[in-house]
């Protein structure tokens, strides 16, 4: 067994050197640390921990950790945590845009009310054409008739265009054949 | 002498046989082939073995089928006596020359004996496996064999001799300050920084201002509930009169204090799920830091009630009583540098000017 020595460190310094009997003056700002023995039995007081539990905690993307706690919830859900928080995934297009929507008002606006107003912008550019459209073909057919044939060969054009696009794509690996080789040997014997 | 009587009873009460002998040793050196003993065959010991065995015995049904130890010990209604002997540690530390000591604090007798750890915590196994090889990679200087490192010159400056009065002079401190910093060591397989200890402090000011102990008790709860650690409070140092406070007299601050299995699992909850739910939280600022690897973050009232065990109990919180807090993360990286590089892969970003 070893010898415990009941110590009290105290941050006083002591002119009088004789004295062991614990300092009467408060501790003042000061770096000296002095041991002075104390001769009194002390209690050991048994070291209070409070009770703490098992918890499941899952993140938002499903992954799940358990740890010790003193909430007695055996599961915690988190809405918001690293795995989707930006300023931990700063790379991250998914989360740049992500709408603030913690109380899940935005959701419930979108259930009463539907999603038609967010749709509005692309179909009323599309009735404004339409209606350019209609405005010219009751002043002179004849051009609207250009018109529409124009619009036609252009829409045509861009298919093909992304045909060819689509078929580079697609013919990427196989159509690329391995230069002669004839070719290049001179050229480096030359150099 | 005295050490002597009890050898004498020693050998009284011990057979004869572990008694040291008093005989010269030279006599077991030399044997003779006359002296061996005859000679046994393995049959004859086989013979003096008993041939009724207990396990060749039919073992009666009865018996087999009362036999129930799980079914007995449900089935009792008190517990057993404990061992007739146990030993109780003392309640109080009597100094060192008293007969009755107590145990140390890692023997499982002692009063002061805390079980643990009972869990790998989460933050931990992340550290051990992913972290601190990391670490240790990205700190690797290498040194060409043969390398010899320019020998640098001694910290504490020594007196020129141009006074008779330098001789047995106290060396003089280092340039431009009077601080010696941490030498920092090159990084190795073994001293690999990590989290040594986690400080949690909230000054109340309220406590002292309103003469009001509940301030300090929802503060303590609070602390302790996030930390699972029993707080401390702490009595103001000095005067401060526009504070309304004492040197002694109030009881100004709670501050717990986390080590092991605790202080991992609370930075594991503090990184994952409190942190990233901060409205508008840039991070940790780049400046903070006691330039010796010790990082302290504060954390508003507001932010506290993020926690999962206060949010979980949250009425039984006075709302306006909900302390903030400053959290200390003391690493045992020796500049702020390092301290930076291991909460960074742990997980605690920093924003701003980062200043080592």
């Amino acid at each position: 067994m070893s010898m415990h020595t009941s110590l009290r460190r105290t941050a006083v310094t002591i002119t009088n050197s004789t004295t062991t009997i614990l300092p009467t003056r408060l501790p003042t700002s000061g770096t000296t640390f002095i041991c002075s023995q104390c001769r009194h039995a002390t209690l050991l007081r048994r070291p209070k921990r409070p009770y703490t539990f098992t918890q499941l905690i899952t993140l938002s993307d499903g992954s799940t950790f358990t740890h010790r706690t003193t909430s007695p919830a055996p599961i915690y859900r988190s809405t918001r945590d690293t795995r989707n928080s930006i300023l931990w995934n700063p790379s991250s297009s998914k989360l740049m845009n992500v709408e603030e929507d913690e109380a899940g008002r935005l959701a419930a606006f979108r259930a009463r009310f539907g999603r038609s107003y967010d749709a509005s912008a692309a179909p009323a550019a599309a009735a404004e054409e339409e209606v350019a459209k209609d405005s010219l073909a009751a002043k002179d057919p004849a051009l609207a008739k250009r018109a529409e044939a124009e619009a036609k060969a252009a829409a045509k054009a861009e298919q093909e265009e992304e045909d060819n696009l689509l078929d580079l794509i697609s013919a990427f690996g196989q159509n690329e054949a391995p230069p002669p080789p004839e070719k290049k040997v001179p050229k480096f014997t030359k150099k | 002498m005295a050490a002597r009587e009890p050898c004498r009873y020693l050998t009284r009460a011990l057979p004869r046989a572990s008694v040291p002998s008093i005989r010269p040793q030279g006599f077991f050196s030399s044997r003779n082939v006359s002296d061996e003993a005859p000679a046994r065959r393995l049959s004859d010991h086989l013979t003096e073995l008993e041939t009724a065995s207990s396990l060749s015995t039919p073992v009666p049904d009865s018996a087999a089928a009362s036999f129930d130890p799980l079914a007995r010990a449900s089935a009792r209604k008190t517990q057993l006596p404990r061992g007739r002997y146990q030993f109780r540690s003392p309640k109080y530390n009597r100094g060192p020359l008293h007969p009755h000591q107590p145990p140390p604090p890692s023997d499982p007798s002692s009063r002061l004996f805390v079980p643990g750890p009972f869990s790998a915590p989460r933050a931990e196994q992340t550290f051990d496996s992913t972290v601190s090889p990391d670490i240790m990679t990205l700190c690797y200087v290498h040194t060409p064999p043969g390398f010899k490192p320019p020998p640098k010159s001694a910290r504490l400056r020594e007196w020129d001799d141009s006074s008779p009065y330098h001789k047995n002079r106290v060396l003089r401190g280092p340039r431009g300050g009077d601080v010696l910093r941490l030498l920092r060591k090159p990084i190795k397989f073994n001293n690999i920084p990590e989290i040594e200890r986690i400080t949690i402090h909230s000054y109340v000011k309220n406590a002292a201002a309103e003469r009001n102990s509940s301030w300090l008790h929802v503060a303590g709860i609070a602390i302790q509930a996030i930390s699972n650690v029993r707080v401390q409070t702490f009595k103001s140092k000095s005067n401060v009169a526009p504070w309304g406070i004492a040197a002694n007299r109030d009881s100004v601050a709670v501050k717990a204090e986390l080590y092991g299995e605790n202080m991992y699992h609370f930075f594991g909850k503090l990184v994952d799920v409190v942190l990233p739910r901060i409205k508008d939280w840039e991070g940790v600022k780049g400046s903070s830091g006691d330039s010796s690897g010790n990082i302290t973050f504060g954390l508003i009232p507001e932010n506290v009630a993020l926690f999962p065990e206060l949010e979980v109990n949250y009425d039984m919180y006075p709302p306006k009583m909900i302390p903030g807090c400053h959290i200390t993360l003391h690493t045992t990286a020796k500049t702020d540098k390092d301290a930076r590089l291991l909460l960074s892969a742990m997980g605690i970003p920093f924003y701003g000017k980062i200043v080592n």
